[in-house]
């Protein structure tokens, strides 16, 4: 008998300049080939089609976390034993701790403060009426916000934003991207390690609660640094690109905006509709722990690496409707994958949730029409988002 | 059919409530209440319930059948 392996092998580089700056074709041409195609540029498989992502992020023995989830070694030998880089029973342990705060029931006695500050910041902006949304309303909401939430030092917060987007980067393979990076994340984890140790954090904040859970014993001391940068660095970067594309779309898109300012109970979909559309982590990885054949025949063998495409799992035309379009009313939006899903879900959804939902109330209430200018993208191995958008608030 | 909550799982993102309203909801303290622990689904609601344990976001949902 003769057994056919088949392995769809494709050496598109998605990590070239030009593809990070428009990666959907890429992406499609993708999901056409296989379920799981071979990178062969980069030697890892990459999944790219809605239902394999989806069951590859809810079989967590098959596609591990425990030994990284970047794309390169070297990282992945760092990021080993963190929240995001390990398996049950460790990892639920890990996320316990972080993630009992972050629910919505404990968000809750936080959502008057947001909202006020996102009532103040799109007062002054509409009072402005032209800016480049990018420092100016993406960056600056969690910024001015986050640090002060993780009680982090008040004279340790410029560097926030380098270091979140060199921790992203660091994700994608060793390229200028990740190298320039490294430098900057040493500074951070030195950083983390100076506070872990002095512990110079506000009392009852969410970092001082994590300092709680070491001296109860719940996790190891060793770990408070690890946990103080899961809380931290994809609090920003994540966040920053969604609030950002969430102008650019509702400017090109004015008759969804229409429709969110007449009907406001449609802003968690919207949210979710920017969310799937421009998702603002590309992807994962995974190693393959066991072999593992997919329905149509592709077979993964254990120890290779994979890539779990969220961003393209969210324009899968088998799952998503005109699956390009920004729609605000989409039925099955939140199924989307852009933060992720099942154990490993992004444990700070309900706070970017939170944070989001704020800032477009307060547009809806005030805002007739976006206008936006020319984009700019960021050239980033992780993060899809604005490097720059020129916008005015019309009243 | 039945729906198994995993309360060490669940942070009240509040995902099945949409998904099926009928099932679950968050209750005024953010906690999720479940009318069906330990009870089988009705069949009016199988596909409800389905689409509740697919989306949940963080794998707090289980189907037994």
């Amino acid at each position: 008998m003769t057994v056919t392996t088949v392995t769809p092998t494709s050496d598109v580089d998605l990590y070239s300049d030009e593809s990070v700056l428009a990666p959907y074709d890429n992406y499609r041409m993708l999901r056409d080939i296989g379920s799981a195609v071979w990178l062969s540029r980069y030697q890892v498989w990459a999944m790219a089609r809605y239902a394999e992502v989806y069951a590859a992020l809810h079989d967590y023995e098959t596609f591990s976390s425990g030994s990284g989830v970047g794309l390169s070694e070297e990282l992945n030998q760092v990021m080993a034993g963190g929240t995001i880089g390990s398996d049950p029973p460790d990892h639920d342990r890990l996320r316990r701790v972080i993630g009992r705060q972050l629910t919505p029931k404990a968000l809750r006695q936080h959502q008057d403060h947001v909202q006020q500050r996102a009532a103040a910041l799109v007062e002054e902006l509409v009072e402005r009426g032209s800016f480049d949304a990018v420092p100016e309303f993406a960056q600056r909401f969690p910024v001015s916000m986050i640090p002060d939430l993780l009680g982090w030092p008040e004279n340790e917060t410029g560097n926030l934003l380098a270091w979140a987007s060199a921790g992203f980067n660091a994700l994608g393979p060793m390229n200028e991207r990740t190298m320039a990076g490294f430098p900057v994340l040493k500074n951070l984890w030195e950083f983390l390690d100076e506070l872990a140790t002095s512990r110079n954090l506000r009392p009852d904040s969410w970092g001082a609660n994590l300092v709680a859970a070491v001296d109860s014993g719940e996790v190891e001391a060793g770990k408070l640094s690890v946990l103080l940068g899961d809380f931290l660095v994809p609090s920003l970067d994540t966040t920053v690109s969604a609030l950002a594309s969430a102008l650019w779309l509702f400017g090109n898109n004015p008759e969804q905006w229409r429709k969110v300012r007449a009907d406001p109970s449609l802003i968690p979909a919207a949210f979710n509709e920017v969310v799937r559309l421009e998702t603002p982590a590309r992807g994962f990885c995974r190693l393959v722990a066991r072999d593992h054949e997919l329905s149509d025949g592709v077979t993964m063998t254990a120890g290779s690496r994979l890539f779990l495409l969220y961003a393209s799992a969210n324009r899968d035309e088998r799952v998503f409707t005109d699956p390009d379009a920004f729609d605000v009313t989409r039925p099955n939006v939140a199924s989307h994958l852009g933060f992720g899903h099942g154990i490993h879900g992004c444990v700070g959804q309900g706070l970017a949730r939170m944070e989001a939902h704020a800032l477009i109330r307060e547009l809806v209430a005030r805002v007739e029409h976006i206008e936006v200018g020319e984009p700019t993208w960021r050239r980033h191995n992780t993060i899809r988002g604005l490097a720059a958008l020129p916008t005015t608030l019309h009243t | 059919m039945r729906i198994i909550v995993d309360r060490d799982r669940c942070e009240g993102h509040g995902v099945c409530e949409t998904a099926a309203p009928d099932l679950f909801q968050i209750d005024d303290e953010g906690d999720l209440v479940f009318h069906l622990d330990g009870h089988d689904i009705p069949e009016a609601q199988w596909d409800a319930a389905t689409n509740s344990v697919l989306t949940c976001p963080v794998a707090a949902l289980k189907l037994e059948n």
